[in-house]
């Protein structure tokens, strides 16, 4: 129902897993032969480089950009993990590319390793992907069957092999210092960076730490070049395409390929078939529940990196979560920070206990308790909390309490003055 | 050198210095938690946040984790930075319970000092406060995970640093816990630390909980002496109660950390039998009556048979003052030079250490920065805790440990151990190849090499060779240190007053010349490997006079019994096994506890005049009587200088301080030693000391006893199988020593052909240090 150019959910078919002989038939491991043999690891780095492709995984971090400071020409073992340890709330595109079309990653990472001379791979997954991670198992025999995986690839002379990898399940794995220590089998609290994982990584290593939608682009990057993939973009400065997860109070929630900078209108009206029950839009968790939200005054915004910071958001994992007219904000951030606070690995101090405080007064103002003293200690946690906490949890966390202030103060005000919350009928 | 500016002020400081360092120097205290100068910055509190104007990164930043840079600019009591602090300061008493003034950290408490330091002062969080369950971690260390604020010290400390592997994190969130998996006494023999590096009351010392309030303790600088490592302690008492010890600071011995057996084992000073009132013949009379009864013996003695009659035996116990003023008291009576220790081997093994290795002595600073360290013939946590824990550091930063010792040696980390007897450690270390060209190569290899040597194993002639290893290995840039260990707290320090080429005890007391002899803080009976004979040759002494602060066997045999002060209660000077001079100051004073009575009752009502059991004298002030004249310890300490040019640092010494070596000298031309023969069907007896109740102080400190094994015989299975005994069999073991009947244990890392025993109360015979000999095994005749 698309018409974007279907890159990662070309043979994405309903209930269906496509393994090796429909992925071959649709053009799968024709980027990894094609770059085996007529390409350079450099070739590849600068590649994707220019083709200006972001990490899909939630910070946007150009991907060309971070495989550059990766010592690829040196020696000993280096690797290239996987970040497949998806769950944040609103966000499940990994999921469905993987249960659709595995062997997207497996061309994927082998093509990276290949760009960035790693010789073991890791796919960390989330302990609920069970369906995917066996899907993964399977694809990764089929392809060392195939010789894609194994020693000298295609007669390449480059060695590869590729492990699925079971996360213990909780959201702070998801962070590439603490998933490492997570695959060391040691508590997973996130690392003091520097060093990074580039210059010491899984088992004191040179390690990159990719997502999965990431590392599925590759293939196609190789295969159609950067100025196309560019050209994909509704915007100037985006590139490619991007699977939007729609979730929360629309008629249709699925996950879709979309290009890069569409207008959140057209992902609620076209895609998402409008708001449910006739109910009008009142605001949207962009990318995620660590991002802060929209209002009905951003539906024309370009959904990119650059496009949303502009307006004070974020552009994350684009899994859209959207709210209706009859949405109590504090509530729904409230049902947020209940999660962040829950999944907070307890290692630094204003994750662990601030987190915890703002869980408190919102519950003030959901409760009716709330006074306009608690309003104020609200935006002192989010001047304190936001850029001082250990890792980037907290200050996801924060998202949507910097989006309740900006948009929606008034209904904290509207809680506090009538003693009640005013959606709660 | 870095030039920064912090609050308008310049400082310069080493490359690599962080930024909080940075401060501290300028004596700007930066509130922190987490962070600890021995363990390090992690950055999980969050509370040193300064603002950095000129830098590579700006802004808002924390102290512990950003490195100085040439021309920063860094304000501290900027208005955002001081804010964030303050919260932090909010955020970690959320759940930190009010009950500072029933805890036993408070005055004490960092958490204390920094809530103040940030400025939180006024609750706003009304909601409920987290609560946890605690553990019973042993008689130790009482836990109250209530007051917990997450700073991860605790697991830095006990895991990481120390090794520890019963203790750890769990759970997440705001319910993180730190423990043990499940209750029980910790194992780590490091365990009393987390006292110390806790920052506020969860881990606190549950031998002093409830006594007293950390304002109203005496405390003072003072040296650990149960064993030669002389760690810096601080104990403290009050109402003339000894309490508690915590760990001092010497960058160059314990940094800031202490064994369990230091850090609980001091109440040998307060045992309940020991004796504070001068005896003679059975009667109790005052000191100055009993020291003029034994001048009065002494002398009649001495002129009636000559300079042979009176002995004077000084120990590796005694202080440095103490023993220099037993050598003048021998001038003055006219009689021959003190023996300095009873125990001859031992004594012979010291001299080699403070004489013939002087030169190239490592500190347990060097041992801890060595890449390479070789150990020989050590069992670091039994013979000198700490040393483990320096050698530890060399592990965690890459380094590479090998022990070679016949003992089943564990330590907290991992190394690689080569169970050799003591006769092939001998010859290993004598030129006899084996694998001796792995461990030069090793060493050849590194960067800073150390080598570790163990005097009661390895003796004078074990030390030699390790210090020709040594001197092979040194090149002109590289040197290669030796840490000696000794088993006393002043081993080095009596052997370096030791005249050459003098008697030792056994060969003193031969015939019937001496007479009498007097004793000064040791009990020759229980630290010497001669008890028996010795017990019988001193039935037959006219006079035995004995000094000391413990109820010792010999105490008990003595005719005339003087009282002296444990180190707490004296001032002095020990040096410690690397040649270091490391002063002691009085604590408290001596006399009965004014301590509240366990059944409630209040301190005693009745009033005198001077405190009840205060007649005990530090040994140097009653040797001073002895020779007609008190003066202060500097003016003793000025002579000694005079007398012994090696320890021309004493005088400028101070408690607390890091203290300064003795002048090295130069090596002694001795005798090769050779190595005795082993008679077939024999095993070689390895005699170690237990990790504790070996040293005598620790034997008469009752708070170990939690601590304590019970004796058994060692060996290795093969040995097992050929003499025909079994695990937990009662075996005969016929020593030169006697015959021992212990129960059998097995231990694959012992060296074959060796037998084990560890001595402690439970096995006060035989003593280590006391030479490579031979033993027999056998079923023992009455099983069970």
């Amino acid at each position: 129902m698309s018409q974007t150019p279907q890159l990662l959910f070309k043979n994405r078919k309903a209930g269906e897993t496509v393994f090796m002989p429909e992925y071959r038939a649709s053009g799968g491991y024709q980027g990894l032969e094609k770059a085996l043999r007529t390409m350079t690891p450099q070739d590849i780095r600068e590649l994707v480089k220019a083709a200006g492709l972001r990490g899909r995984g939630g910070a946007g971090f150009p991907t060309g950009v971070k495989w550059g400071f990766f010592p690829a020409d040196a020696p000993g073992v280096k690797y290239l993990v996987c970040n497949c340890d998806e769950m944040e709330p609103g966000t499940y595109k990994d999921g469905v590319l993987l249960q659709a079309d595995p062997h997207q990653l497996v061309e994927g990472m082998i093509l990276s390793a290949f760009a960035l001379q790693t010789q073991v791979g890791y796919i960390f997954i989330r302990y609920a992907y069970e369906r995917q991670a066996s899907n993964l198992r399977k694809a990764i025999s089929e392809a060392t069957a195939a010789g894609y995986l194994g020693k000298n690839i295609l007669g390449s002379g480059f060695d590869f092999e590729l492990h699925v990898h079971g996360s213990a399940g909780r959201y702070i794995l998801g962070e590439e210092t603490a998933l490492l220590n997570g695959l060391e089998g040691i508590r997973p609290n996130p690392r003091l960076k520097p060093p990074f994982p580039a210059t010491r990584g899984l088992f004191g290593r040179p390690t990159t730490v990719n997502n999965v939608e990431t590392l599925a682009n590759i293939p196609h990057i190789v295969m159609g070049g950067a100025q196309w993939f560019k050209d994909l973009a509704m915007t100037t400065d985006g590139s490619g395409t991007k699977l939007f997860g729609l979730s929360g109070h629309l008629n249709c929630t699925e996950c879709f390929e979309l290009p890069v900078g569409i207008p959140l209108r057209e992902v609620i009206e076209t895609y998402g078939q409008g708001m449910w029950r006739n109910k009008q839009f009142k605001a949207c968790l962009p990318g995620g529940a660590s991002t802060p939200y929209l209002t009905g005054e951003h539906l024309d915004v370009p959904l990119d990196f650059g496009t949303l910071e502009k307006v004070g958001s974020r552009f994350g994992t684009a899994g859209v979560t959207a709210f209706d007219e009859d949405t109590c904000m504090v509530a729904a951030t409230l049902n947020l920070i209940r999660f962040f606070a829950r999944e907070s690995c307890g290692w630094c101090t204003p994750c662990r206990d601030g987190l915890n405080l703002v869980k408190w007064l919102l519950e003030q103002f959901e409760s009716g308790t709330g006074t306009s003293d608690h309003l104020l200690m609200l935006k002192e946690q989010l001047r304190n909390i936001s850029g001082n906490s250990f890792c980037a949890l907290a200050e996801g966390a924060m998202g949507p309490v910097a989006g309740l202030l900006a948009h929606f103060e008034q209904e904290i005000v509207d809680h506090i003055d009538q003693g009640r919350c005013p959606f709660h009928r | 050198m870095v030039t920064l500016t912090i609050d308008n002020q310049t400082v310069t400081v080493p490359a690599g210095t962080t930024v909080l360092e940075a401060a501290q120097k300028l004596g700007i205290v930066v509130p922190h938690l987490c962070y600890h100068k021995e363990l390090g910055a992690v950055g999980s509190c969050r509370m040193c946040a300064v603002m950095i104007h000129k830098g590579t990164l700006t802004g808002l930043k924390m102290s512990c984790l950003i490195a100085v840079e040439e021309g920063m600019v860094v304000t501290t009591t900027d208005e955002r930075s001081m804010a964030l602090r303050e919260q932090v300061g909010e955020w970690l008493m959320l759940n930190h319970p009010h009950d500072c003034p029933v805890c036993d950290e408070g005055g004490e408490c960092q958490l204390q000092e920094m809530t103040i330091a940030v400025g939180h002062g006024r609750r706003r969080y009304t909601g409920k406060k987290h609560t946890y369950p605690n553990q019973d971690l042993g008689p130790f260390i009482a836990q109250e995970m209530n007051r917990c604020i997450h700073c991860y010290r605790c697991a830095r400390t006990y895991k990481d640093y120390c090794g520890g592997r019963d203790f750890g994190v769990m759970g997440s969130r705001n319910r993180v816990t730190f423990g043990r998996f499940a209750d029980g006494m910790l194992q780590s023999d490091f365990s009393g630390n987390l006292i110390d590096f806790c920052p506020t009351g969860v881990f606190t010392d549950r031998t002093f909980r409830f006594t007293s309030r950390f304002w109203d303790l005496q405390e003072a600088d003072s040296v650990c002496s149960h064993c030669g490592v002389g760690c810096a302690v601080i104990p403290g008492g009050r109402l003339h109660q000894l309490q508690r010890v915590r760990s001092g600071t010497n960058a160059a011995v314990n940094g800031s950390f202490l064994c369990d057996r230091g850090r609980f084992g001091f109440d040998y000073g307060r045992h309940p039998e020991r004796p504070r009132r001068a005896r003679r013949d059975g009667q109790e009379v005052a000191v100055d009556v009993a020291l003029e009864a034994l001048m009065s013996d002494a002398r009649a003695l001495i002129d009636a048979e000559g300079p042979e009659a009176v002995l004077l035996l000084g120990s590796e116990r005694a202080s440095l003052e103490s023993n220099w003023l037993l050598q003048r008291l021998a001038k003055e009576l006219g009689c021959r030079v003190p023996v300095l220790s009873p125990h001859a081997r031992r004594h012979q093994a010291a001299q080699a250490v403070a004489f013939d290795l002087s030169h190239q002595l490592a500190s347990l600073a060097d041992v801890r920065t060595a890449d390479v360290a070789v150990v020989f013939g050590v069992d670091p946590l039994a013979e000198a805790p700490l040393l483990a824990l320096a050698l530890r550091q060399i592990v965690r930063q890459g380094g590479r440990v090998v022990v070679c010792d016949p003992r089943p040696v564990e330590l907290p980390f991992a190394f690689e151990h080569q169970p050799l007897s003591p006769l092939a450690l001998h010859e290993l270390l004598g030129g006899g190849d084996m694998d001796g060209k792995h461990l030069r190569d090793l060493l050849r290899q590194a960067k800073q090499p150390v080598l570790v040597a163990g005097a009661d194993l390895l003796g004078t002639a074990g030390l030699r060779h390790v210090h020709s290893l040594a001197q092979r290995i040194a090149t002109d840039d590289r040197a290669c240190p030796i840490y000696p260990v000794l088993a006393g707290a002043n081993s080095f320090g009596a052997a370096l007053l030791s005249l050459p080429e003098q008697d030792d005890l056994m060969t003193r007391l031969e015939g019937d010349h001496v007479r009498m002899m007097i004793c000064l803080e040791t009990d020759p009976l229980v630290e010497g490997p001669d008890g028996k004979p010795l017990g019988e040759r001193l039935a037959r002494l006219e006079k035995l006079v004995v000094f000391d602060y413990l109820p010792t066997a010999v105490a008990a045999r003595a005719d005339t019994f003087i009282p002296t002060c444990p180190p707490v209660e004296a001032s002095g000077t020990f040096i410690n096994s690397e040649g270091r001079l490391r002063r002691f100051e009085r604590v408290l004073a001596p006399g009965a506890s004014l301590a509240h009575k366990e059944d409630g009752a209040h301190p005693p009502r009745a009033f005198f005049l001077t405190q009840p059991d205060s007649e005990p004298l530090p040994a140097p002030r009653l040797l001073q009587r002895l020779l007609g004249g008190e003066t202060s310890l500097a003016q003793i300490q000025a002579e000694m200088v005079m007398d012994r040019p090696r320890l021309a640092a004493l005088p400028q010494l101070k408690a607390g301080e890091e203290g300064e070596r003795v002048a090295a000298t130069v090596a002694r031309a001795l005798p090769e030693e050779k190595l005795p023969e082993q008679p077939a069907g024999t095993l070689q007896l390895v005699v170690s000391p237990a990790r504790y109740g070996s040293d005598l102080l620790s034997r008469y400190a009752r708070q170990l006893t939690p601590r304590l094994t019970t004796a058994c015989v060692y060996l290795h299975p093969e040995d097992a199988e050929r003499h025909g005994v079994q695990e937990g069999d009662r075996v005969d073991l016929d020593t030169r020593f006697g015959r021992f009947t212990l129960p059998l244990a097995l231990s694959e890392t012992l060296a074959r052909g060796c037998a084990l025993v560890e001595n402690s109360a439970a096995l006060p015979e035989p003593i280590p240090g006391s030479g490579i000999s031979f033993c027999r095994i056998g079923r023992g005749g009455a099983n069970g």
